[in-house]
Parts: C-alpha cells; structure tokens; sequence
C-alpha cells in the first residue's frame, strides 16, 4: 500500500532584494569577507557543530566553500566567486566584497534595477579600456630582468594572509623560494613550444619555517624506512624506473561490479601472486632499480624486489602520478597482464634520501631538463602550514598568470581609488550623451556613478581593520591610511607612504578623507623616471576578472525580479 | 536544510574563552601535581587525570577555540610528552595580555608584531642561558650561580657553545670549576635518595677525570625530576641499562625512548616498579609452559607484521565482492582449505627451526594450538617498534605472510626467560615473560605497579614525561636552569626592553613618523607579556605549597629588583617538593638540587603556545558548518546565512 504525501506548494518570493531577511544575509556575507581582506585581515575558525577539526583562515576559496546557504542568492554569490578563485586562485574576497557592495550601494541610492545594470556596465567597460591602456596610471609592466617585480609580486600576496604568521624576515623567505621554484618550472633548453613544468609541494609539520627549501626534481615522502636498501650503491649510472598505475596488491581489484564463477580448487590469489612474480622477476632481469606503483604493492612482491636490490615505493596517489611520468620519462603500466614493453621504461638520473628532522624523503633528480621542482614547506603547527600551502599554491598561479599578460596592478588600495578617480573624472564631461546612450535621466547616471566609485573605494577602505582613516590624495588618487589614534595638525607628518609605497608624504600633497564628499580629481600617471618603486602588487589578470566578475554577479543579482523554491 | 552559521562576537570571545580553558591547567604546573576527577553525570562514569593532555581527553570540547587548543596541545604531547601544562598555561596567560593590550586600543598587527619581538626576546635568552649537559658537572652549576649577575648576563651575551667546541672548552671548564669549587669551599652534593648509588659517587666532584666525561646522568635526572623522583628513577635505570652494554663513547649518551616499553601491573604495591632489560610480555598459562621449554635453547625466531591467519590479506587488498565458487562435487568443507594451509604453515615453521614467532596483530587460535604443541612460542600484539627493533638486532626480516619465511628472513640470537608468575591478571592466569637479543638492542621495560588500578594511567604518563625529559637532554644536549630562573632571566630582559622602547619613545619626540606610537605600544606589550611570565612563576610557587600567592608575587618583584643592582643573582625559587626529607622551619631553605629545564621543549612550548593566541586574537568570527537551524538548538548570538 503506497502512502500519499501532500506536496507543500512552491514558496515565490517576489523582488528578493527588498526582503529585509535576504538583505541582512547579503550584509552578513558582506561583513564575513570584508573583514578577512588584506593582510591585517581578522581570520575564521571554520568546523562542524558537533567538535570537528578546526580550520582556521581568512582564504575566500576554503571560506566561502564551507557557507552553505538556504538563500539562493547567496549561494549565486558564492558559486560565481568560487568558479573565478578556482580559474585564478587571486582576488576572490576582492570580487565578493565588491559584488556584494555594489548591491548595497544600488539599493541605497534607491536607483531603479534596470538603470543600475546598464549603467554598471558602461562603467565596467569604461574601466577595462583604461586599465588596458598603455598610459593607464595604476599599471606596472613587469620587468623580467630582475626578480624585483616578481619578488614583489609574490611577496604581496603571501603577505595578505595573516593566518600564515609569518614575520618579516619568513615571508620574505618563502616569497624568494615562491620565485625560484616559478623559476625552475619553466623549461629553459627546448626552443618552440614551452610547456610549463610544475612544482610539488611537500608540508612537513612542526619545524622552522625557514627550513623551507627549493629542490629540483621530486621528493617523496618514504613513510618506511625499510623501502631503500642502500641507496649510496645506486649513485653511478643512470636508474632505469618503471612506474605501475594498476594495483598491484595482489586482488583482482579490475572486477568492479561483475561476478566470476570459479572452480573450487582454484587459487585465484596464488595464481595472481604468480604473475606479480613473473612482472618483478621481468623487472630484476631488465635491471630496473626504482620500482614504483601509484598503489598497493603485495608484500611478497616488495620482498622479492628488496632482495634483489630494488628501491620499492608503493601507494604513491595519483597526484604524483603526472610529475612523475614528466619526470622520469616513463609511460605508466595499467596492467599486470602482460610483460612490461620496453618502451614503458622511464630514468632518472640520481636517487639520495634528504632528512628534514626525523622526516625522510627520497630525492629523485631528472636525466634531463625536464622543469619539475619540489617546495617542502615547514610551519610549526598543522593550521598554519595549511594555509601557508594554499598561499603558496596561489602565488604560483599569480606568478604564471603574470607570464601571460606581463602587468601588475598597484596594490594596497591604490588601484581602487585611482580607477574611482578616473571615472568621476572621465564621465563629468560626457554626462549628457551618456545619460541619453543609457536611457536615463543624467541624474540617475550622476547617481549610479557614485554608487559604483563609492564601491570601488570601500574595498579601499575595507583594507583597514583597526578603526583607521582612509584618505586620498588630490593629485594622483593612491591610497592612504593612518591609525585612528593619531590627531594630526598636519596630515603629511603623519602619513608616511601610500598603500602601494609608490608615493612618499610630502608638504606639497593634498589630502582628502575617502567617502567624504571631495573636489573632482584629475589623477594623473606618475612619471616614469620616479625612483620610488611600487612595495605591493596585485595579479592584473586575476584583478581584471574579479573585476567582470564582481559587476556582472552583481548585475544578476540585480537582475532577479522573483525566486521560486520548491520546498519539498 | 543544513545551513551555515556566524557566531558574531563583539568582543574579544576567543581570547576569554582560551584564558578560561587555561584555568584547567593551574594544578597541573609544579612538582605537586594533583588529580581531578571527571564525571559524566549522564552515564555516571568517570575518570581520573593529572595532566592537561589527559584531561582535554576526557572532555567534550564542542567550540572551536577548545578545539584548536586540544589539537595544539596533543601535538606538542604526541612529540614531548611533557610541557603541556605550560603551554596551556602560558597561552592563557598571554590572551590575557593581548585582551589587555585590546582594551587600551593597540591596534590587532601592533600587539602581534610587539609580541613576536618578545618571544624572540625569550627564546633568545634561552638559547644563551642554556648550559652544555658535558659542562653540568655540580661545582659549575654552583659556580654559575654565584657569580654577579651582571658576570652572568655577559656569559649570556656569549655565544652559545657549538656541540663541536665543547670537548675543547672541557679543560677551560673543568679549571673554572675548580676555583669556583675551592671559593666556595667543599660543594656538598646531595641528590635525592634514589640516586645516592654507587655511579653517583664517582662522578662527584672529588674524582679529577683526566679527559672529558659524558653528561653526569644522575645530576641531570635529580634536577629533571620535577616533583616525580620514582619515576626518574626508573628512567635513570632504563637509560643506563640501555647503555651499558652499548660500547659507545661515553659523550654521545643517547636515551632511546622508542626501544623502551612498559607493562602495567595492577595489585602490586608501587615499590614494586622496576626496569629489566629485554621486554616483558604477558603471556598466558599455556604458553608459559612452553616458553619454560625454551628457557635454554637455542631460538630461532620469525618476524610477522598484520596478523597470522588463514583469512588474513595486507592492507590495501580489497577482496573481490562477485567471486562465486561452482562445483558439480558437494561443496567441499571451507574449513579443509583452511586445514591444509594450517598443515603448510606447521611444516614450515618446523622446516625451518622456528621456535618463536612474533606477531604485531593477532594469531588464529587453532595455529597458535599447534605451535604449542610444537614448542613454539607465539607472541601476539608486539608493538611495531619493538618488532622493528628485534629485526634490527638480529637480522631477522619482518613478512606479512608465512609463505614468505625462508632461511633468511629467521635469525637467532634470542633469549627467552619466565620472569615471573603473576598469579590472576585481568581475569587470567599471568605470567611474564622476558623476550630479549643476545646482543644488547636497547630494549628496556618498564615495570609499573600500583594497588590501585586507576592510577596506574598517571604513573605510566609520569614515566613517560620523566623518560622524554632525559632523552631531550642529552638530544639538545643542553639544559636550562629550571625553577623559574630561566622564566626571571626572560621577564628581566622583557621589562628592560620594555622601558628602553618607552624611554625611547620620550626622548625622540621630534621623530615625525608613524613608528614613535610603535614603539611606545611594543613597550606595553612587552611588559605585559612579561606579567604572564610572573604569573606563571607565582602559580608554580603556590602550587609547590609552601607559598601564597601574595607571598610569591612579593618574591618575585623582589629579586626582579635585586637584579637591577651590580652584584645581584637569581635564585631557583621553587624547589623539589621535600616533604619526604621533613619540612624546614624556615621558607627558603638552602636547595639540595639543582632544578633544571629542558631546552627545546621549553622553547617549543612557549612557540605555541603564542601561536594559538595569534591565531586566535586575529579571529573575529566562527564560521559553523552542517548546522540545522530546524533541529538544533540555535544560540542567541548565532547568525544564520
């Protein structure tokens, strides 16, 4: 007897964003990533409700993956914000800050939806061609001659993660191994096409971070000391390596879901056994000497290898599996069916173990040129080394994004004020025809203006945790900020260097209060021939689509007249 | 529908939860350390603890400051076993520092930086107060003592002595010593009852050593006890069994915690606590009898990890779900299968010659019956180090399966002896049988008895803190002076530098830059961090029981005053729990033991313990994943997203 269950109707809730209980998660999320931007940013303790293990960041991808909302918009926010941080890993706070107060601001202004949206979009373009431009005034060009920029570059983002703490003298450390394992992965000898190579990562928790070191090649971590016979025999010659992707643990794990009908005599573990011994015995008679399986390796297999005087390494993952196959040149075997082809084979060109600690690791070093580094990273304690591999994870994607297109962007708040300076200035002029282009009034257009500058500078503002002031100057609109407990008489004593440390404090310089209403600003690029030289950068490329991001999320949003949930 | 939630907190939560947590390790510092109790009056059990690491066991600890602290604290216990209760102590005492410095408006990145200085400061001085165990012979100690404090804080300025440069320093030492000793007059060496054995006496100061000796591993043990003097003790008679016949130079002493191993016994009186070389395994009646057999042959032995049975596969083998056996005959007995593997197995094991077999799992029991009735010992749930270590000593090699045992893989070079019949343990009968290499592995157990079977817990983690202890020394090979004279060395170089940044900070008023306001708040902080350092010093002092608080915290200042004068010292300020000696009338008595600390335990310890308060003052918020705002019980303060 089947049992009817009455279907609760669909709920509609008609234009979302005046339903004060959505604004005040908006705001919420609002405030969640706003407070962990920059690198005096307040962190996160993340866990479960029943005592899990605590993770503890202020990282918008691990952040925003643990929001799970019952709010759809929220989760729209979310998804688009994750989908940009997983394509370039920078800037994600940035464009959900961004997003967020974009909706805010068009709310508060009470502009119509459909004005804000076309509006917010002739200023997204109006911004894209400007920081395209070659005279644009927040843009570096990266110079590849020097490690400066790029030192620079790395420094910036592992910096903006307090979780990490690191002192001075650490981040810079890891900032200089970032750069030379970005260094070592790419490929210096092969002309044409260059393939990037790719940088391991290995944590080992509990030592000093200055113990973080560079290596190229890979190393493995051996959890059993028994694995390598005498690995001091080995240095002469080249190794010759085989590589298993197929398990070798002795089931018939192939089966899957199927069923076999056996003879009850037959020993099916035996017989596979046997083979496992043909395929070492094949391996000791070619003079493999680096024996290794992406997984389990039988214990009679091990043994028989390791009295022939063969390194065994078992349960690998499948993430080694890639570097490894780049590495040593070998083509990874799916079976154990038939004999190991020739061409299979792969070599490397040294094996030695490394000891960090109590740790051991087995270093394997390439034949030939082949770009593949491994970064061990060292912190004191479990949550700290965690994010310190995700920073170290992002600056590596910063760095090769920065190969594409060879920019920075000013940092510290810098590039934020500037381009809300620029757009004041640039839309004064043409309000008229513009207003008209758009369909609107020319104070709707005056109105969405400010909202969208007044944006921009709030992620400015939002770099400021500890009550601080945020100012402007007037002449070529970078970023300041002084402490709330400092009463000046005259603001140049008290300011020292602008947010990207391109500007130093001077008696000639203007300042403003930002969100204060101030005079126009034409802001000017600065001279080439300056010798003072940016301290903090950001991605261009990861800005720029933040920034697309950011406008056209909040555009959506904007967009959303109803939600219908079916609450069954 | 499960949603995630914000704990909104106005105030600083974290840092009063974490300072509140920390109340937990109060008892816990200090040679006294005494038990608590912990019911759950649910289910009525309850437990007995006398550490921090065993109490947060014990606990349900739902908020993620608990939890960050409980995951801190048993990475520290996972590697030094002891230590825990400072570090608890001190994270407490430094989140109330940083709510103070919140409360007077230091910005959240200037206590941070401020404060790394400070733990630089402290690690710091620890490193170059830090003595070489080779140079720990007691006249130096004295010597070090009395000199001026200002002669002290310069040898602190010294760099600290390079392993290598010791054994050249010796002579240079030993000379230093000498006078010392002959100002001083005859130093009178008087360790704790337990260690007034022979060994003790050559080392004293009256024997001249004509070359360098190795670390003196009585004296260091008396001034590492801390309170547990018949748990050192034990340690002690591990270490020396562990090196005696180990013919190594006597200056590289090691202390191998991970060959050691210990055996509960409960119903004996604690007197009853020894170490024996070799290692003691309980074995029931039955095998007893067979172990009795091979008390004077010659054993050949066999190394097995994972389990011994017939349905047995390694790890990672996953057994094939669709694998069906047809046959036109009647389904042959699985158990004959079985059988004629047992067969197998027996005949190899008599093949070759095996007449122990050791197994890091279990043993099916119809071949551990058959092995009796072969004379062969069969030895379950042997931890994987011992085995590791009787692979190592006798060249046996460890298998997964019986098949693979050949000539090679069973050594010999075993003993085995009954060591004693403990009549009825847990429900059976018991007897204990020592299992030892021929040649001397360092294997060492254990003994530890106690009537009462709850207290057996504490006993064994004492033993374990006290064994770590040891073998940190001799692995930094380096020691603090213990008693707070290393905390009152770090407080003095805190409030010096603390008033050196507020002095400073006055004089240079023409400086217009954003610094000048640094600097003042780092002298703040400074000073504060250095208040946790007191308070910890004054909570060991009343916890050693002779003091109040008030009283201890007048000590303090006290000698802290003292030391700005030229000929000023530090004394150890709380000494080993004497009770058993008779209490002296007057408050500070003259000290029999020097007090030490280990040296990166310390160091490790006070790390992370800022570390949690860093990472929890820089928290604003929880982040509460899985949450069902339908079902749960939601909270007043908790935001739903």
């Amino acid at each position: 007897m089947s049992r009817l269950v009455k279907k609760s109707p669909s709920v509609c809730t008609d234009l979302p964003l005046n339903n004060t209980d959505i604004c005040a998660k908006l705001r919420l999320l609002k405030q969640l990533v706003g407070s962990c931007f920059g690198p005096t940013g307040r962190l996160k303790h993340v866990h479960n409700n029943i005592g899990g293990h605590v993770v503890t960041t202020s990282t918008s991808a691990v952040l925003l993956a643990a929001v799970s909302s019952s709010q759809p918009l929220v989760s729209l926010i979310k998804t688009s914000i994750l989908n940009h941080v997983s394509r370039f890993s920078d800037c994600g706070l940035f464009a959900a800050f961004l997003c967020l107060d974009l909706i805010e601001q068009t709310k508060r202004t009470a502009l119509r939806e459909s004005v804000a949206i076309r509006v917010n979009k002739h200023l997204l373009a109006l911004c894209t061609t400007y920081l395209q431009q070659e005279d644009c005034g927040c843009k570096v060009k990266l110079d590849f001659c020097s490690s400066r920029h790029l030192l620079q570059l790395a420094r910036s983002i592992i910096s903006s993660k307090p979780a990490c703490v690191l002192t001075e003298a650490e981040t810079l450390h890891i900032s200089k191994l970032a750069v030379q394992a970005f260094l070592l992965s790419i490929p210096c000898a092969n002309p044409g096409i260059v393939s990037l190579g790719r940088t391991m990562r290995v944590s080992l928790e509990g030592y000093s971070v200055l113990h973080s070191a560079v290596f190229p090649g890979l190393l493995i971590n051996i959890t059993d000391d028994l694995c390598v016979s005498e690995p001091e025999n080995l240095h002469s010659t080249p190794l010759r390596v085989v590589l298993f992707s197929a398990s070798l643990a002795g089931d018939l794990s192939e089966l899957g879901d199927g069923t076999i009908e056996l003879h009850p005599g037959a020993d099916t573990d035996s017989q596979i056994l046997d083979e496992l011994l043909k395929l070492g015995k094949q391996a000791v008679d070619h003079e493999v000497k680096l024996f290794m399986c992406q997984k389990v390796i039988h214990p009679v297999l091990q043994h028989f290898l390791r009295s022939q005087g063969v390194i065994v390494l078992e349960r690998l993952g499948i993430a080694l599996m890639e570097p490894l196959i780049q590495l040593t040149g070998a083509q990874p075997v799916a079976t154990l069916h038939c004999a190991i082809p020739a061409k299979a084979y792969g070599i490397v060109s040294d094996v030695s173990i490394r000891q960090f600690g109590s740790k051991k690791l087995l270093h394997l070093l390439p034949s030939g040129e082949t770009a593949i580094c491994t970064m061990v990273l060292c912190h004191r304690n479990e949550t700290m080394l965690s994010e310190l591999k995700l920073v170290c994870q992002k600056t590596e994607d910063v760095l090769r994004l920065s190969l594409k297109e060879p920019f920075a962007l000013l940092g510290g708040g810098c590039t934020e004020t500037h381009l809300a300076a620029y757009i004041r200035h640039k839309t004064l002029r043409e309000a008229t025809d513009a207003a008209s282009v758009l369909g609107c009034s020319q104070a709707e257009y005056l109105l969405g203006i400010e909202g969208f500058c007044r944006s921009l500078e709030s992620v400015a503002t939002t770099l400021e945790h500890s009550g601080g002031f945020s100012l402007i100057d007037l002449t070529h609109a970078h970023h300041w900020r002084h402490a709330a407990d400092v009463m000046p008489e005259r603001t140049e004593t008290i300011l020292d260097l602008c947010g990207c440390g391109l500007l130093k404090s001077s008696p000639d310089k203007k300042w403003m209060y930002l969100n204060t209403e101030h005079a126009e600003i034409s802001p000017t690029a600065l001279s080439r021939d300056t010798v003072m030289q940016p301290r903090v950068l950001d991605s261009f490329t990861a800005k720029l689509n933040a920034l697309h991001v950011a406008v056209e999320t909040a555009n959506l949003v904007l967009d959303v007249k109803y939600i219908i949930q079916d609450v069954n | 529908m499960p949603a995630s939630t914000v704990l909104n907190q106005r105030q600083h939560i974290g840092l009063q939860k974490l300072s509140a947590l920390a109340g937990f390790s109060h008892s816990a510092l200090g040679p006294n350390k005494t038990y608590k109790f912990i019911q759950d009056d649910a289910s009525g059990e309850s437990a007995l603890v006398s550490s921090c690491v065993r109490l947060f066991e014990n606990l349900e600890l739902t908020c993620a400051v608990g939890q960050l602290v409980y995951e801190t604290i048993q990475a520290h216990h996972s590697v030094y076993r002891t230590g825990s209760g400072s570090l608890l102590f001190l994270a407490g005492a430094w989140s109330r520092a940083a709510l103070e410095c919140l409360q007077r408006g230091i910005s959240v990145s200037h206590i941070i930086s401020a404060m790394s200085e400070g733990i630089g400061i402290c690690l710091d001085v620890c490193n170059k107060c830090s003595i070489p165990v080779e140079n720990l012979s007691v006249a130096h100690s004295e010597s070090f003592t009395a000199m001026p404090f200002d002669v002290r804080l310069q040898q602190l300025k010294k760099p600290v002595v390079e392993p290598s440069q010791t054994s050249s320093n010796m002579h240079r030492e030993h000379k230093v010593s000498q006078k010392a000793t002959s100002t001083v007059g005859q130093v009178k060496i008087k360790l704790s009852r337990h260690f007034c054995e022979t060994r003790v006496e050559n080392l004293s100061t009256d024997s001249q050593p004509p070359e360098p000796q190795g670390p003196n591993i009585a004296h260091i043990a008396g001034g590492l006890s801390h309170g547990s003097a018949d748990a050192m003790k034990l340690a002690v008679e591990a270490s020396y069994l562990q090196s005696e016949r180990n013919q190594q130079a006597n200056s590289s002493v090691t202390f191998d915690i991970s060959k050691v191993v210990t055996c509960l016994l409960p119903g004996l009186s604690e007197e009853h606590a020894c170490v024996l070389p070799g290692c003691i395994l309980l074995l029931s009646a039955e095998q007893a009898s067979v172990a009795r057999h091979l008390k004077n042959q010659h054993i050949r032995v066999a190394l097995i990890t994972g389990d011994l049975s017939y349905n047995y596969r390694h790890l990672g083998f996953s057994r094939a779900a669709g694998l069906h056996r047809v046959s036109d005959q009647p389904a042959l007995l699985s158990s004959s299968k079985e059988d004629e593997w047992l067969g197998k197995v027996v005949t190899l094991l008599l093949s070759l010659e095996v007449n122990l077999i050791l197994v890091s799992g279990l043993m099916c029991d119809t071949l551990i019956q058959c092995c009796c009735g072969h004379n062969i010992l069969v030895v379950e749930k042997v931890k994987a180090s011992i085995l590791k270590t009787f692979a190592s000593a006798t060249g046996a090699v460890p298998v997964t399966y019986a098949s693979q045992l050949s000539r090679q893989c069973v050594a010999t070079g075993v003993k085995v002896e009954l060591w004693r019949d403990l009549g009825y343990q847990y429900r059976k009968h018991m007897t204990a049988v020592n299992i030892s290499t021929c040649r001397n592995s360092g294997l060492v157990t254990v003994i530890l008895t106690s009537y009462v079977q709850g207290k057996l817990q504490a006993l064994e983690d004492q033993f374990w803190a006290c064994a770590s202890r040891l073998h940190h020394a001799l692995k930094d090979r380096a020691l603090l002076p213990g008693a707070g004279e290393t905390e009152m060395l770090c407080i003095h170089r805190l409030q010096k530098q603390a008033k050196y940044c507020t002095n400073w900070d006055g004089d240079t008023v023409q400086r217009a830059t954003t610094d000048t306001g640094t600097t003042h708040y780092k002298g703040e902080v400074l000073h504060l961090m250095a208040d946790g350092l007191i308070d910890y010093i004054c909570t060991v002092m009343v916890n050693t029981g002779r003091t109040s608080k008030v009283r201890a915290r007048t000590v303090v200042s006290q000698q802290l005053q003292d030391c700005n004068g030229p000929i000023a010292q530090f004394s150890q300020l709380f000494l080993e729990d004497e009770r058993e000696e008779g209490v002296s009338s007057s408050p500070i008595k003259t000290q029999a033991i020097k007090i030490y600390d280990n040296l990166s335990v310390k160091q490790e310890a006070w790390r992370k313990a800022l570390d949690v308060v860093f990472l929890v003052l820089q928290t604003d918020a929880e982040l509460i994943t899985g949450m069902d705002h339908e079902t749960d019980h939601v909270e007043e303060n908790v935001m739903l997203l």
